[in-house]
């Protein structure tokens, strides 16, 4: 798949201009603070409908104007498709329409544009939180596995209802009566994220080593429990309630549920399997960064084989923090992998270095991109 | 505020309808004769007067009990359990059920302080105990949400002791639809097919 047209509408400082883009991608060159970033975010907003920088709609819409516009055309086999997203800030309400059809749900017309976003705020995901870790993969799975986001959206009401209930220091069978609908979700979740992971684990492998030059490095689910082998939707369920029943006395105590998919990680290791050199402790900048490029790469192929199609790869900015060595064989990788359209961002002429300099360049000042 | 006024806002307050549309109904009244409003303003006024809760279950009614309750045909050993009264029309408009219901008037909801007290539970409760053995099974209607699933959990803990046998709508009702929207058919189908808990 390949973005043909954008038309941008008073999104952020990128004003009213369309644009025509080239099937294997452009490289917009500009100070910083031009808006390069902008309008990655503005054609990453078409696959996720959300900003992947995490501001609120409202700041997406240009200063002194009530709503921004964007709409893509999508060239994949044959057919072009048109997906459109609109925000107002009055009434706060957003718009999405595919091929000009307004869908039931917000959530259906998620993943219409399939692409993945490399950035230098990346690393958060190897040197942040386990909040950041489960972010990366609920928003990986909602796109690219059906059902998942259905599951999420229920296990957030049910523990927020359920521990409404414990703070409120309730009757144990209303708090045991969430306790059903917990488990059917939070087991569906669970084993989406661990089969992901276990199918995935060798990909990172390789991907690190690859960009690392030969360093080793591992990724393995870590829940808030013991899962056993756990094999079946039944298994994880059935641990799931088990950790629930011998935890009673703890949540009461801290008034809200301690085990769960909301308290899982994902834990990213240094040298092989086995040793326990956490990545988010021990590893060197260079390392977690590495490590986050290489989750990417194994996003971008979850989107190619769920989706069978290449994804487009936006990158922003992310030779400015690699070291050379590192930087050559990304893009080596890149070379190889196949990769689609390729929309990449650089302050500086010298930094576009995909495709040998091939990709055409588009300067960027003010939101205005001049071909 | 003119009367005008006065009438959209009341009908703007109608879920489903916006202020345009409002104004658009208000128009449509003013346009012909003036009897087409009356009778609707009569109409309003003896739902608002003469509407209440069945004393045994909770379905809309004019009188003491509902024509459910007081039909000597209805088989009182089953009872099936909806949140909300409309839901009792859904499921009668099938055809194809012939035991009594009981009404919650919700589910519960503990982000909006609503627990088993405030819904029709211990009333319930009362009707299958009263009944000494006569209610067999109870058939729990309640929506597909996480709410209404956790109502069901709750009922089902209190009413299996009692010796009544305990149900739930088959799937096939879309997760958190109410009732109420879901066609005859899939209703239909979902009563058939319901499963012991
Ligand atoms: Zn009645």
């Amino acid at each position: 798949m390949h973005l043909q047209r954008l038309s941008l509408r008073r999104f952020r400082n990128l004003g009213v201009q369309d644009l025509e883009f080239p099937p294997e991608g452009v490289a917009i060159v500009g100070d910083n603070a031009q808006g390069k970033s902008n309008l990655l975010e503005a054609i990453y907003y078409l696959e996720t409908l959300r900003s992947f920088r995490g501001a609120p709609d409202m700041q997406l819409v240009e200063f002194g104007s009530d709503v921004f516009r964007l709409v893509g055309h999508l060239g994949g086999t044959g057919v072009s498709v048109e997906v459109s997203a609109a925000f107002q800030k009055k009434g706060k309400r957003k718009k999405v329409t595919m091929g000009g059809v307004e869908p039931d749900r917000l959530s259906d017309a998620l993943g219409s544009l399939s692409a993945v976003v490399f950035s230098p705020s990346d690393v958060e995901l190897v040197s942040g939180g386990p909040g950041d870790r489960r972010r990366f993969l609920d928003i990986l799975l909602s796109l690219n596995e059906h059902g998942y986001l259905l599951a999420l959206q229920d296990y957030r009401k049910v523990v927020a209802r359920r521990n409404a209930l414990l703070k409120d220091d309730q009757a144990a069978e209303l708090i045991a009566a969430f306790d059903h609908g917990l488990i059917r979700t939070g087991a569906r979740i669970m084993l989406s994220r661990l089969r992901w992971i276990e199918n995935r684990r060798e990909a990172f492998c390789h991907y690190y080593s690859t960009v690392s030059g030969g360093s080793r490095a591992s990724m393995s689910y870590r829940p808030s429990f013991a899962l056993g082998p756990a094999g079946s939707l039944d298994d994880v369920a059935d641990a799931f309630r088990e950790a629930i029943a011998s935890t009673r006395d703890r949540e009461r105590r801290v008034g809200s549920t301690v085990v769960g998919p909301h308290r899982d990680d994902v834990r990213l290791r240094l040298g092989d399997e086995g040793e326990d050199l956490d990545l988010r402790d021990f590893g060197s900048g260079g390392q977690r960064r590495t490590a986050a490029l290489a989750l990417r790469m194994v996003e971008a192929r979850t989107v190619r084989e769920s989706r069978g199609e290449e994804p487009i790869v936006l990158l922003d900015d992310v030779f400015a923090e690699l070291d050379e060595g590192r930087s050559e064989r990304v893009l080596d990788l890149m070379e190889r992998e196949e990769t689609g359209q390729v929309v990449l961002t650089a302050p500086k002429d010298a930094d576009v270095r995909v495709r040998s300099d091939s990709l055409p360049r588009w300067r960027i000042r003010d939101g205005m991109i001049a071909s | 505020m003119s009367v005008i006024d006065q009438l959209s806002t009341e009908l703007a307050r109608l879920p489903g309808i916006g202020p345009k549309t409002a104004l658009r109904l208000v128009h449509h009244l003013l346009k012909g004769s003036r009897e087409q409003p009356r009778r609707l303003a009569r109409a309003l006024e003896e739902v608002a007067d003469r509407v209440r809760a069945c004393r045994v279950c909770g379905n809309f009614t004019e009188h003491e009990e509902c024509e459910v309750c007081v039909n000597p045909r209805r088989d009182a050993s089953i009872v099936c359990v909806v949140e909300e009264a409309f839901e009792v029309g859904a499921i009668e408009r099938t055809g194809q059920y012939r035991g009594l219901f009981h009404v919650l008037g919700g589910h519960l909801a503990p982000l909006d302080g609503v627990g088993p007290n405030e819904l029709n539970v211990a009333s319930l409760l009362g009707r299958i105990r009263d009944a000494r053995g006569g209610v067999n099974e109870v058939i729990l209607a309640t929506n597909a949400s996480v709410e209404g699933e956790a109502t069901a959990v709750y009922l089902e803990e209190m009413i299996r002791p009692m010796g009544a046998r305990v149900s739930r709508l088959a799937r096939g009702i879309p997760v958190g639809s109410d009732l109420e929207y879901v066609d005859g058919t899939t209703i239909a189908e979902a009563l058939a097919g319901r499963r012991e808990m």
